[in-house]
């Protein structure tokens, strides 16, 4: 059973602050769930646990098992036990997904020793099936061409095959269509156990329909700001977050708003404006 | 054009070879200093010979079609006059050949000047793929010229891997008749300094050409990559593709030309380039050309040049592959374009071998 400690995380990026000291604890067998509106720092927390190079953490710490996980490259991060299902995964022209997940799986076991390739098909095929995938996924080229819908069952699917230890899922919700959500809702919850803790990352309750989550966050200003169980989602569907705020007096719930751009007049030679020549 | 025959040392074939002789490979010919060592071609309509007997005995394919002996540029000229090596390949009218004929150079012994003819008769089709190896320090002067007949199919494809000893210029040339397609699909993982020309002539309507180049530079290697698509009839079409990764100190040249001539109404000249820069002082230009002298055609082209995608990266080493595997991984996807070209899991493994030598 892994446990997963983030102890008062800060990140910034581009010098902007985003994460404001981030608190939270994930068990094996736990599944939590972290909500709250756009722009206050859900996905950043995912993208920092994985150690996407855009970020920079300032302060605080994220432990697996008690290692330090930020001092981990990211791929140590994925052989350490932690999964990140992601909003947009990147599209890779030429690779096929089965070489890509085998290739992800060979990484897992030790040097000289591969996964069988027998072994392998069929643990692929049954994860395709159970998903309902089209059977031609294995020979196409990762998330090229995928559908919204396509590329969040891609991930669930790696998420089967690669058996992490602590998964957080960004947003695997969006852009899925109701039975595609029930589908992934399905497989997810049939993997929960004891040695899976879960760490689903929303804007809507309706995920939570198909999965079921022990503990709910609420996000906003780049940190966690309420925290409670499955009567906080349906207090949430029912009358939005403008309750939260006002219970602790927040105003404007984004870690930061966007500047906004000078307009340029059309017409005008807009790079020289922009030069401020 | 005369033909001086060199010395052949011993018929071995270098184990270098051997690995690719399996089952599979159905037609093979293995030619080392210009002696035909091995042909394994059991396709009766397929007619080969030396390019020896051909010069000596058929100087009329030569007279017929006298663009194959008029000057293109010193590097040809040489060859005409220096021919030492070659093929001459023909499939009649109506015949389809359903295996791709390879044909293995080697060289050993002297320079090697090389000059192989395809001709290809009407309503016929061929794959030709042609493999390229050095033994020793050499220059190496190949030229290639096809003829496709009216509504004939070639798909060429070649994969060039000789070492840095080798001082390589490469001269491909199409004459693609009417209804015509010629696919040249060409993967360059020399070493040394490396230059390769593949010109397209497209001579009468409906003629097709799409040219194909994936090249990697590594170390101090200068490689130029030329490739011209010439319309001389209306109604052609046109495409030029290239993929390219220069690492290290090298430099790697791309220069696309698809040419309209006045008057070749209706045809289409399509070009792109990718690269990336995997050095850090390495150098990858492209120079996409379009040189067009009639209005009423369709014609793009374009070049994305840089490094390494750092999502793509990020989002293979998130599953656990290390920073060298993601790389490699990549790269090999970069280059499926030619990859799904070679046609036995040798030839492939072969490919993957040399690229993942230059890039790593």
């Amino acid at each position: 059973m892994s446990v997963l400690i983030i102890k008062n995380l800060h990140a910034e990026v581009d010098g902007k602050e985003i994460l404001k000291g981030v608190n939270l604890e994930i068990k094996g067998g736990e599944t939590h769930a972290i909500m709250g509106p756009n722009g206050t720092g859900k996905s950043t927390l995912a993208s920092v646990v994985m150690g996407h190079p855009k970020f920079t953490v300032t302060k605080g710490e994220v432990l697996l098992d008690g290692k330090d996980v930020l001092k981990m490259e990211v791929d140590e991060r994925s052989r350490a036990g932690i999964f990140l299902g992601m909003q947009s995964p990147a599209e890779v022209p030429g690779v096929t997904n089965s070489d890509f997940i085998k290739t992800a799986m060979n990484a897992r076991s030790e040097e000289g020793k591969n996964i069988s390739l027998f072994k392998f098909i069929i643990e692929y095929d049954k994860a395709v099936a159970e998903l309902k995938m089209n059977a031609d996924l294995p020979h196409r080229y990762l998330n090229e061409g995928f559908s919204g819908g396509e590329k969040k069952r891609n991930e669930i699917l790696q998420l089967k095959m690669l058996k992490p230890s602590i998964a957080i899922l960004d947003e695997i919700d969006s852009g899925l269509d109701v039975d595609a959500l029930k589908i992934v809702g399905e497989n997810v919850t049939s993997m929960k156990s004891k040695d899976l803790g879960l760490l689903l990352i929303t804007h809507y309750q309706r995920l939570l329909d198909y999965i079921s989550a022990d503990v709910v966050h609420v996000m906003m200003q780049g940190r966690i700001v309420k925290t409670g169980d499955m009567s906080l989602i349906k207090k949430i569907d029912n009358e939005g977050y403008d309750w939260i705020k006002e219970e602790l007096g927040i105003e404007d719930e984004r870690v930061y708003v966007e500047d906004e751009k000078e307009k340029i007049l059309l017409g005008t030679c807009a790079t020289k404006e922009l030069l401020g020549l | 054009m005369k033909f001086h025959r060199s010395k052949l040392l011993n018929n071995q074939i270098p184990s270098e070879l051997e690995k690719f002789f399996t089952e599979e490979l159905t037609n093979y010919l293995v030619i080392k200093d210009g002696h035909i060592i091995k042909n394994h071609v059991k396709d009766n309509n397929i007619f080969i010979e030396n390019i020896e007997d051909t010069i000596a005995n058929k100087p009329e394919i030569f007279s017929q079609n006298p663009f194959l002996t008029k000057y293109k540029s010193e590097a040809y000229q040489y060859n005409l006059d220096e021919v030492n090596s070659g093929v001459f390949i023909e499939v009649g009218k109506n015949k389809v050949i359903k295996d791709t004929l390879h044909v293995f150079y080697v060289q050993e012994n002297n320079d090697l000047v090389n000059n192989t003819l395809i001709i290809l008769g009407e309503n016929s089709e061929l794959s030709y793929f042609e493999y390229l190896i050095n033994m020793t320090d050499s220059s190496i002067n190949f030229v290639s010229n096809s003829i496709v007949s009216e509504n004939a199919k070639l798909v060429y494809s070649g994969l060039s891997n000789l070492n840095s000893k080798a001082i390589v210029s490469v001269n491909r040339n199409s004459y693609v008749k009417r209804y015509g397609n010629s696919l040249y699909s060409i993967a360059e993982v020399n070493d040394g300094i490396t230059e390769s020309n593949t010109f397209i002539e497209l001579q009468d309507v409906y003629a097709v050409g799409t040219s194909k180049t994936v090249a990697i530079t590594s170390n101090e290697q200068e490689m130029k990559i030329r490739q011209l698509i010439e319309h001389n009839a209306p109604d052609t079409e046109g495409y030029i593709e290239n993929y390219g990764v220069s690492n290290n100190s090298s430099f790697l040249v791309f220069e696309g030309v698809g040419k309209i001539n006045k008057d070749m109404k209706r045809s289409t000249a399509r070009q792109s380039n990718r690269g990336i820069v995997l050095g850090k002082t390495s150098r990858l230009d492209a120079n996409p050309l379009l040189l067009i002298d009639e209005y009423d055609v369709v014609a793009s082209h374009g070049a994305a040049i840089g490094k390494m995608d750092e999502e793509q990266l990020y989002y293979l080493m998130s599953r656990g592959l290390t920073l060298k595997n993601a790389e490699k991984l990549i790269i090999s996807g970069f280059l499926s374009p030619v990859t799904e070209l070679l046609s036995t899991k040798e030839l492939i493994e072969d490919f993957v071998k040399s690229v993942e030598k230059k890039t790593l």
